[in-house]
């Protein structure tokens, strides 16, 4: 009884911050949340101009018989997995060596990496285009002239998953380098002193204080490249446009094919909550060692 | 007296506090009655009434055509010039109704995205304008008015039957045609001279139509006599396959060695000799050297712009793309040289001809008067006689206009006399928009060396028959 009454002056206490919370909460239940719930419906009908019918989960059956739906998810995954894995030790090792050097230095060094994160995907994914074009591009131009075997990057089924790789990678590492430089600077000094007079090594003062000691933005790193990586779209579409035979197509280029271009709003919406799926597995353990941490 | 005070400042808080939750209600009453306010529907400001005469508000959606009402020098011409003045002269004329249309040109490459999310929204337009070839699967999927009502005799004569065949779905005609866009190949008539081969040259005012043969032999003297210091970094033909953009002179080049390419049902039957030997040609010509490397992951669009930089000797174009390469040259955008028209060749000797059907369709929206309104419409500014002029922008449908401008443009006589070669590339079947993104895969396949071309045309046939057998279960022609 006297714990029910606590509860209530608890509420009656925060009811003004509830308030003023109420109009964002209105607009995420509105435009974040309905849409959620109204795409896991709209994936289990079959939606064809001006009627729906329900089919329960034949929209799902007809996903997996797909083998472009297959090749999409496995790519992805690869997608998320070496791009992620790519930018965080890429990132680490950055931020590691130059964290602790002289403030100009590692200003050059943060901005120089941050310049492509600021243009856009589509201004980078034309400019790649312009380099790897096999009839006129840049790259393959020099390698006639030089008289050096020219090799396709964008149609080799072999080569294209590692050049988008690449190309995303680069353009995305930029932020996460910045974040570790922020997170290391912010580590407080005397640790590294007492390491010092332990007499560790640089490399043990890494392992063992400094990745330990940024771990949560690590994981902070891991789950938003996680996110961004599964919806890569821009550049599949203007590099590569998922080809050569589907060989770079993605989850995301396939629902957006789908929904956009053959009105399957079913089938896409099919996708798009395989993706959900798929980033709150990815997810769920990073968020875990997140709150464990905290 | 200190508890007093005390108990006085905390129902003053109370009040505050009351008086603040008061105003944050407010605040969201006030925020949903603004969020419903915008959902309202409007629609029944459509129809108002002025001098007796019911008012009827309609929606003209085009994607972008030519400029200018007749000619693209008139002053402040653009897209929907000529849509405003025939609905100036429409209602002017028009004794049912006032009529008032609202045009609007959207971007082509965003068709789709605008027509689905309006149709799924109940809000189509009510006349669109456009290549009848994209706006097909609308017909089948029901959401197209039949326009047989407004189609007269007079029309028929005067519009070559290929034309309605194009426009016909099942027993209904759907569009309405205006012009046509006949797509065709283009050659640089100097590099072929600079590599020897002056006899293949036609005529400028004429498409040069050369055997299968010919056609190999032209690719094989370019590859080898073309000068390297004037064209440096260049190939005989362009070919590509990294996505759907032009993907109609891939489907022209399937039916070289005579595949019919759809049955009569409407399914796909390349999967045959005549379809495997086409593959195989384009294969060779590949690998041999004789069209740009990278086909796979080159576009429509980068083989234009080579072709325009001089580095192919033959490459695809359709009468819009050709006037903008001549326009180009003549404004000195790119350098001037001499670009004639040639037929796609074939093993039998005709040459293989299509053409972009272009013209009006009505979305059924299900309001009697807007659709009968717009039909009214759709037939005054596809037949009347000043109006039709407009369509030698294109490449006019009707025998009368073909007439009168054919000693401005020689060409229309040369497209014309190419109409009884000519076949329909998308069968009409339901489905098309699916069934372009299963091609070049397989094209892909065949030149990365992935699949032989027996295995990429059987790929193609039964994947491609997969998409039109789902999209005939929900075609409304097909379950008439």
């Amino acid at each position: 009884m006297m714990r029910m009454k606590n509860n209530m002056h608890a509420l009656k206490r925060n009811l003004t911050g509830y308030l003023f919370i109420s109009p964002q909460l209105l607009f995420f239940m509105v435009f974040l949340v309905y849409p959620i719930f109204e795409g896991i419906r709209l994936s289990l009908y079959k939606i064809n101009y001006g009627n729906m019918t329900f089919i329960g989960f034949d929209n799902y059956k007809a996903l997996f018989q797909d083998e472009v739906f297959i090749k999409s998810a496995v790519n992805t995954v690869v997608f998320v997995i070496c791009i992620v894995a790519l930018t965080v030790v890429f990132a680490l090792f950055v931020a590691s060596a130059i964290f602790d050097k002289n403030a100009k230095y590692v200003s050059f060094i943060r901005g120089s990496y941050y310049i492509p994160v600021m243009v856009s995907m589509v201004v980078m994914s034309m400019i790649w285009s312009f380099l790897l074009n096999p009839s006129n591009g840049l790259i393959p131009f020099l390698a006639r002239q030089m008289e050096l075997p020219v090799v396709n990057f964008l149609g080799d089924k072999d080569l294209v998953l590692p050049v988008i790789i690449f190309v995303t990678f680069a353009t995305n590492v930029g932020q996460a380098i910045i974040l570790y430089i922020a997170a290391m600077i912010g580590v407080p000094r005397d640790i590294f002193e007492a390491a010092e007079v332990d007499g560790a090594s640089r490399i043990r003062v890494i392992f063992k204080i400094l990745i330990p000691l940024v771990k949560p933005t690590t994981i902070y790193i891991i789950i938003i490249n996680i996110i961004n990586v599964l919806k890569i779209f821009v550049v599949i579409q203007l590099l590569t446009g998922g080809g050569p035979n589907n060989a770079s197509t993605t989850l995301m280029y396939f629902l957006y094919n789908n929904a956009f271009k053959y009105n399957q709003l079913g089938i896409a919406s099919s996708v798009g909550v395989i993706m959900f799926a798929i980033a709150m597995v990815l997810s769920i353990p990073q968020l875990r060692a997140m709150f464990k941490t905290n | 007296m200190e508890r007093k005070k005390y108990e006085k400042s905390l129902r003053i808080k109370e009040d505050y506090t009351l008086k603040k939750l008061g105003l944050a209600l407010f605040s969201i009453v006030l925020l949903l009655s603004l969020l419903t306010a915008c959902g309202n529907d409007d629609k029944e400001a459509d129809k108002g009434k002025t001098d007796g005469k019911d008012t009827v508000e309609i929606s003209l959606w085009l994607t972008p055509q030519w400029k200018g009402v007749i000619d693209s020098s008139e002053e402040g011409a653009d897209f929907d010039s000529f849509f405003k003045y025939a609905a100036e002269k429409f209602s002017e004329q028009y004794d049912k109704h006032d009529v008032k249309v609202n045009v609007e040109v959207i971007a082509g490459d965003q068709r789709d995205e605008m027509l689905n999310v309006n149709l799924n929204g109940g809000t189509p337009p009510d006349i669109f304008f456009e290549s009848v070839f994209a706006m097909g699967d609308y017909a089948h999927r029901g959401a197209l008015a039949p326009l047989n009502d407004i189609v007269d005799d007079e029309a028929k004569q005067d519009i070559e039957q290929s034309f309605w065949d194009t426009v016909t779905f099942g027993e209904d005609i759907y569009f309405y045609p205006f012009s046509h866009m006949p797509g065709t190949l283009v050659y640089n008539a100097d590099m072929f001279k600079a590599a020897g081969l002056e006899k293949y040259v036609g005529s400028a005012d004429a498409i040069q139509t050369w055997t299968l043969d010919e056609y190999e032999t032209i690719l094989k003297e370019l590859k080898a006599n073309t000068p390297e210091d004037k064209y440096s970094n260049a190939y005989p033909m362009g070919l590509y396959a990294l996505n759907n953009q032009g993907d109609t002179w891939n489907l022209a080049y399937l039916r070289m060695f005579g595949s019919p390419f759809f049955d009569d049902e409407g399914n796909i039957v390349l999967a045959d000799e005549k379809g495997t030997k086409a593959a195989a040609w384009l294969k060779d010509m590949y690998d041999e050297g004789l069209t740009n490397p990278g086909a796979e992951s080159v576009s429509s669009n980068d083989v234009n712009a080579m072709f325009q930089n001089q580095q192919l000797g033959v490459s695809f174009t359709n009468s819009v793309l050709y006037n903008n390469i001549k326009a180009d040259m003549a404004s000195g955008n790119v350098p001037e040289f001499d670009a004639r028209l040639a037929n796609i060749p074939s093993e039998s000797g005709d040459p293989l001809s299509f053409t972009y059907v272009t013209g009006a369709s009505i979305f059924d929206t299900g309001d009697k008067t807007r659709m009968e309104v717009s039909k009214d419409f759709v037939k005054f500014f596809s037949s009347d006689p000043e109006l039709v002029k407009a369509s030698k922008n294109g490449v006019p449908v009707r025998k009368s206009v073909v007439e009168e401008f054919k000693g401005e443009n020689p060409l229309f006589a040369a497209y014309e006399a190419n109409s009884q070669y000519m076949f329909s590339f998308t069968g009409n079947v339901p489905g098309y928009n699916e069934l372009r993104q299963v091609l070049y895969p397989e094209l892909q396949a065949l030149y990365t060396g992935e699949k032989s071309p027996e295995e990429a045309v059987k790929d193609y046939q039964k994947k491609g028959n997969n998409v039109i057998e789902k999209a005939k279960e929900d075609s409304v022609i097909y379950n008439k």
